[in-house]
C-alpha cells in the first residue's frame, strides 16, 4: 500500500481530542511537528487505550522521569483520554502520580513525550493484538520516525531522553514489522564484524562500556556483589574454581583478583583461583579468540598481583548448550558458577543456553551460584505484547534517566552508550517479547527458576550490603537498593527496579562461610 | 610491760578490786583471803622478769634458778612455777592478741570493707538501674564503633577494587586502540584509491583520536592530511556520502520501508549535488549523520534495495556508527564537550585540534575514587 507522504497530514482520525493546549513547537522540533497538532490518530484511542488503562500510570512515570526537575503536570487532553478509559482491574505497574491539569512550561516537551509514548503503544498494539494491522503499524512508525528520526539518537541535535528512547524503540518496532527477526538481526555488531575492522567496533564497544561504567553503577553493582559473595565463600578453601557463563573481557575478575591478592597479604594464603570461561562457537571465531585473549590478560593481571591463577576455557556446543563434562574439575576445590545476564554490555544469551548452564550447575553442586539479571516489571501473565512492550519502555526510560542523571551534560557520551548497547538491546528484547508473546514462552525470572530448581539462597553478608550501599552512593541520588529476601539485592532507579544480583547455593554443599 | 599480760593480769595486779592485802616482811603481799595467795605486785613481777631475763628468757629460766636469782623469801617453787608458766603463756597471748588484733583489725577492716563494699554494692545495686542504661549505651557504642570500622574496611576494599577494575579496563582499552591503530595504518595507505580502504581508514579515525590521548606516538597529522572528513578529495567525499547515507537512519536491521514509501532517488548514483542539501552548507561528510536530523525528509532515505546494499562494508549501522563513533569516541575528552564540535565550519579539523579539551564528567563524587588509580596517564579523565 502506498501512501503519499503528503496525504498523511490529511488523514482523519477519530476519537482523539485535539484540544491540546500546546503552544507552537520550539525551534529544535521538526517543522512537521506543527502538523501533528492537527492530527488525530487513525485508530480509536478509546478502543486501544481501554484494555491498557493500567498503562497510564506507566506512561505517567515514564514522562515524569524525563522531567524529574520539573513537576509533572499533565495536559488536559491527556486527562480527557484517561477519563474515557474505564478503570480496569489490572494493578498499577508503577505508583500513580498526581495529575494536575495545569500545563507548565515543560508541558510541551512532555506533551510530545506523551504523544510519542502513545504512538509507540499504538504501534505496538497494531503489531499484535486485536487491531493487528501491519499497514497501520507502518503509518504510525512513519510518523514516529518523523518525530524522532534516528539521527536524534546521537543527541547532538539536543534530543531529549524520551526522543532518543522513542527513536530506538521505533527502530526496534520497525524491525519487528519488517520481520527482520528481532533478536537475530539485532545481534548488534557481531554478525557484521567480518566485513570491517573488528577492532574499531571493539574499541567503540569498549569505550562505550567504560562510559557506561562511569555513568552508572549497574555493572559494578553486579560484579562487586557477586565477587564479595564469592570471596566469602572461597576464602578458606585451598583451591577455587569459577565457571563464568559469559566472561566477555573478564572485567568482573579484575577486582576479585585484587581482593584475593590483598587477602593473601593479610591472612594465610588465599586460594588458588581457577577460572573457566565458556566460549561459544556459534558467534564466529571471534568468540574463542576473545576468550583466549581475556584469559591471557587475566593471567597477566593475576601475575602482577601475585595471585596464583590459572585460566581455562570450555567450549559450548554449537547450539550454545553447556555440557558439564566439558569442565575440568579438581577434587577439593570450591566450585562457583557465575552467571551475569542482561547487564547492559552483555549480549543476549538464549534462554536455553542459560538454562543448560544452570542445569549443569545443579549437577555439579557448586558452593555458590552468583546470578545477575535485569528485573522485569511485574507484568501479568496475560499482559501480551503490548503490556510487555510498555514495561520494556518503562524499563529503558528509567535506564536512560539514570544515565542522564549520571552525565547530564555529556549528551554525546550517553548517546554513544545508548547507541552501542541499549539500542540493540531494545531491539533484541522487543524481538524476543514479540516472539514469545506470540508463542507463549515462559519468561519468569532466573531467580525464580533457581528457586524452583532447588537452589537455596545464601544470605548476603553485612559487608556485602555495605559495599553495595557505598557503591551507589558514589553515583547520583536516585539509585535505590532493595533487599528482597536475604540473598538478593535489587538496584533500582527511582521507583523502577532495574537489576538484581542474587546468590545461591545448592543445598547440599552450602557450608559455613565467614566474611572476609 | 603490763600490756604483755593478759588483761586480767593487770587487773589482778591491781589491788583495787581485791580485798586487803597485807604486805609481809618479805615484801610479798599476801592476800587476806582465807586461802593466802601470793600477790604478784608490780615490783615483784619486775624482779621476776629481771631474773628471767638474766637467766635467758622464760624458756631457759627454771623456777629453781629464778628463786635463787630473785632471792625473795617466802617465794616457793610453786609460786614461781605457776607464774613462770603464766609468764610464758603471757607472751603468747600477747602475740596472739596482737595477731588477733591484727586479724581482728583485718577482719574489722575487712568487715568494714565488706560493709563498705556492701554499702557501695548496695549503692551500686541501688544505682544499677541507672547503670544499666549506661552499660547498654556502652554496648551500643561498641557496636557502632565496630560497624564503623567494618564500614571503613568495606570502603577501603571497595576503593581498591574499583581501582583494580579501572586499571584492567585501561589495559584493555590501550591494547585495543593500539591494535586498531596498527591495523589501520596499513588501511589508510590504501585509502586514496580504494573505497574499502577509506572505510577502513575512516574506521581508524576514532582510534587515532584516542590514541593521541593515550599518548601514542602515532602521528596524528597524517590523518588530517588525508582529510578524510575534511573538505578534501571529491572522490572520497562522494564515496563517503554514499556510504554514509545508506544506513542513514537505519540502525542494524532498521530497514527502510520497502513498499512504495521510498520516494527518494536511489543512492547508488547520487552525486555531490544532491547530497549537500541535507548536510547544510559544507560538504563535510564528517558532519553528515549528525546534522541530518533537522532537514531530513523521508524521501531522502534510499530505497530499501539500495540501502541494504550488497556491499557489506557499508551495511547497516557500522559506518554510521563508526562515523558517529568518530566524533564521539574521538578523544574521549571530546565526549565531555557540551557543544557539538562538528558543526563548525572547519568541521573535523577543528575536532582534531580541539581534541585535548577536557571536561570533567559530572559525577564528581566518583572522581576521587576513580582517579586515584585508574587511567591516569597524566590526564584527569577517568578514561585516561
Amino acid at each position: 500500500m502506498e501512501i503519499d507522504m503528503l496525504d498523511i497530514h490529511n488523514l482523519e482520525f477519530s476519537g482523539y481530542s485535539t484540544t491540546t493546549t500546546t503552544t507552537t513547537p520550539s525551534s529544535d522540533e521538526n517543522p512537521a511537528y506543527t502538523n501533528w497538532t492537527h492530527w488525530s490518530p487513525l485508530v480509536n484511542w478509546e478502543a486501544i487505550a481501554a484494555p491498557h488503562d493500567d498503562f497510564h500510570h506507566l506512561i505517567d512515570s515514564i514522562i515524569d522521569h524525563h522531567h524529574a526537575t520539573t513537576p509533572l503536570h499533565l495536559t488536559p487532553d491527556h486527562d480527557d483520554e484517561d477519563d474515557t478509559t474505564t478503570a480496569n482491574t489490572a494493578d498499577d505497574e508503577s505508583p500513580p502520580l498526581p495529575t494536575t491539569p495545569t500545563p507548565t512550561i515543560a508541558g510541551e516537551d512532555e506533551t510530545k513525550g506523551l504523544r510519542l509514548v502513545h504512538l509507540l503503544m499504538a504501534a505496538a498494539e497494531s503489531l499484535t493484538g486485536a487491531t493487528k494491522s501491519r499497514d497501520l503499524a507502518r503509518v504510525i512508525l512513519l510518523r514516529l520516525k518523523e518525530l524522532v528520526p534516528f539521527s536524534s539518537t546521537s543527541s547532538s541535535t539536543g534530543a531529549t531522553n524520551m526522543e532518543r528512547l522513542a527513536a530506538h524503540f521505533t527502530q526496534a518496532l520497525q524491525g519487528l514489522l519488517d520481520g527482520a527477526g528481532g533478536g537475530g538481526a539485532h545481534n548488534n555488531h557481531s554478525n557484521n564484524n567480518k566485513q570491517y575492522s573488528y577492532w574499531s567496533h571493539q574499541t567503540e564497544t569498549l569505550t562505550a562500556f567504560q562510559l557506561l561504567q562511569d555513568m552508572s553503577p549497574y555493572v559494578k553493582f553486579a560484579h562487586f556483589t557477586a565477587n564479595q559473595a564469592i570471596l566469602e565463600a572461597i576464602a578458606h578453601h585451598r583451591r577455587a574454581h569459577i565457571v563464568d557463563f559469559d566472561i566477555m573481557e573478564g572485567i568482573q575478575w579484575a577486582s576479585l583478583l585484587q581482593a584475593l591478592a590483598s587477602y593473601n597479604k593479610t591472612a594465610s594464603p588465599g586460594p588458588h583461583l581457577r577460572i573457566t570461561a565458556l566460549s561459544r562457537t556459534g558467534s564466529g571465531r571471534r568468540s574463542i579468540a576473545t576468550v583466549q585473549e581475556t584469559g591471557r590478560r587475566l593471567t597477566a593481571f593475576a601475575a602482577s598481583l601475585g595471585q596464583p591463577f590459572s585460566f581455562h576455557h570450555c567450549r559450548m556446543d554449537s547450539d550454545e548448550t553447556f555440557r558439564p563434562n566439558g569442565l575440568k574439575l579438581v577434587r577439593g576445590e570450591a566450585l562457583v558458577f557465575n552467571c551475569m545476564l542482561n547487564l547492559p554490555h552483555l549480549p543476549y544469551r538464549a534462554r536455553d543456553s542459560v538454562a543448560s548452564f544452570l542445569n549443569g550447575a545443579k549437577d555439579l553442586s557448586p558452593v555458590l551460584v552468583t546470578m545477575a539479571e535485569e528485573d522485569i516489571g511485574p507484568v501479568g501473565v496475560d499482559a501480551g505484547f503490548v503490556g510487555r512492550f510498555m514495561d520494556s519502555l518503562h524499563h529503558y526510560s528509567a535506564f536512560y534517566d539514570s544515565l542522564e542523571a549520571g552525565f547530564p551534560m555529556e549528551g554525546r557520551a550517553r548517546a554513544l552508550v545508548e547507541r552501542v548497547f541499549l539500542g540493540p538491546r531494545i531491539a533484541a528484547s522487543l524481538g524476543r517479547i514479540y516472539r514469545t508473546s506470540e508463542g507463549k514462552e515462559e519468561r519468569g525470572s532466573w531467580r525464580e527458576w533457581l528457586c524452583g530448581m532447588g537452589f537455596k539462597g545464601v544470605p548476603l553478608s553485612s559487608a556485602n550490603q555495605s559495599q553495595a550501599k557505598l557503591l551507589i552512593n558514589l553515583f547520583k541520588d536516585g539509585y535505590k537498593l532493595e533487599q528482597l529476601g536475604s540473598n538478593q539485592l535489587v538496584l533500582s532507579w527511582e521507583s523502577r527496579r532495574l537489576f538484581s544480583t542474587s546468590i545461591w547455593s545448592s543445598s547440599s554443599s552450602y557450608s559455613q562461610i565467614e566474611p572476609l | 610491760m603490763e600490756r604483755m599480760f593478759p588483761p586480767k593480769k593487770p587487773s589482778t595486779m591491781n589491788s583495787h578490786d581485791r580485798p586487803m592485802c597485807v604486805q609481809g616482811d618479805s615484801g610479798l603481799v599476801l592476800t587476806t583471803d582465807p586461802k593466802p595467795r601470793l600477790r604478784w605486785t608490780v615490783e615483784l613481777h619486775e624482779r621476776f622478769v629481771d631474773a628471767v631475763t638474766q637467766l635467758g628468757g622464760p624458756d631457759k629460766a627454771t623456777p629453781k634458778t629464778i628463786m635463787r636469782v630473785m632471792g625473795v623469801k617466802g617465794l616457793t617453787l610453786y609460786h614461781l612455777k605457776s607464774h613462770l608458766q603464766k609468764f610464758r603463756l603471757g607472751k603468747q597471748p600477747h602475740k596472739e592478741f596482737n595477731d588477733h588484733s591484727i586479724k581482728d583489725g583485718m577482719r574489722a577492716s575487712a568487715i568494714e570493707l565488706q560493709r563498705n563494699t556492701a554499702s557501695s554494692s548496695a549503692m551500686i545495686g541501688r544505682n544499677m538501674n541507672d547503670n544499666s542504661h549506661m552499660v547498654d549505651a556502652i554496648r551500643m557504642q561498641i557496636e557502632v564503633q565496630r560497624r564503623l570500622h567494618e564500614q571503613l574496611e568495606v570502603q577501603k576494599h571497595l576503593q581498591l577494587r574499583i581501582e583494580a577494575q579501572g586499571k584492567y579496563m585501561q589495559s584493555i582499552l590501550e591494547k585495543a586502540y593500539q591494535t586498531l591503530a596498527t591495523e589501520n595504518m596499513g588501511a589508510v595507505a590504501a585509502a586514496a584509491t580504494n573505497m574499502k580502504g577509506i572505510g577502513g581508514g575512516a574506521h581508524g579515525i576514532p582510534d587515532m583520536g584516542v590514541m593521541k590521548d593515550y599518548g601514542s606516538p602515532l602521528n596524528f597529522t597524517s590523518f588530517q592530511d588525508l582529510d578524510i572528513y575534511g573538505g578534501g578529495g571529491g572522490n572520497d567525499q562522494i564515496d563517503l556520502h554514499q556510504n554514509l547515507e545508506k544506513p542513514t537512519l537505519d540502525g542494524s536491521g532498521f530497514l527502510p520501508i520497502n513498499e512504495g514509501l521510498c520516494l527518494g532517488g536511489s543512492n547508488n548514483n547520487s552525486n555531490n549535488k544532491k547530497r549537500p542539501n541535507p548536510y547544510g552548507s559544507g560538504n563535510n561528510t564528517g558532519k553528515s549523520p549528525l546534522i541530518w536530523s533537522d532537514d531530513l525528509r523521508l524521501q531522502d532515505l534510499g530505497t530499501a534495495s539500495s540501502c541494504l546494499g550488497d556491499d557489506p562494508l557499508f551495511k547497516g549501522e557500522q559506518i554510521q556508527m563508526d562515523h558517529r563513533g568518530t566524533h564521539e569516541i574521538d578523544p574521549m575528552a571530546e565526549i565531555y564537550d557540551t557543544k557539538p564540535v562538528l558543526q563548525g565550519a572547519d568541521g573535523d579539523n577543528k575536532k582534531f585540534d580541539a581534541s585535548m579539551k577536557l571536561e570533567r564528567p559530572s559525577p564528581r563524587r566518583m572522581s576521587p575514587m576513580i582517579s586515584t588509580g585508574t587511567m591516569a596517564q597524566g590526564r584527569s579523565s577517568p578514561f585516561g
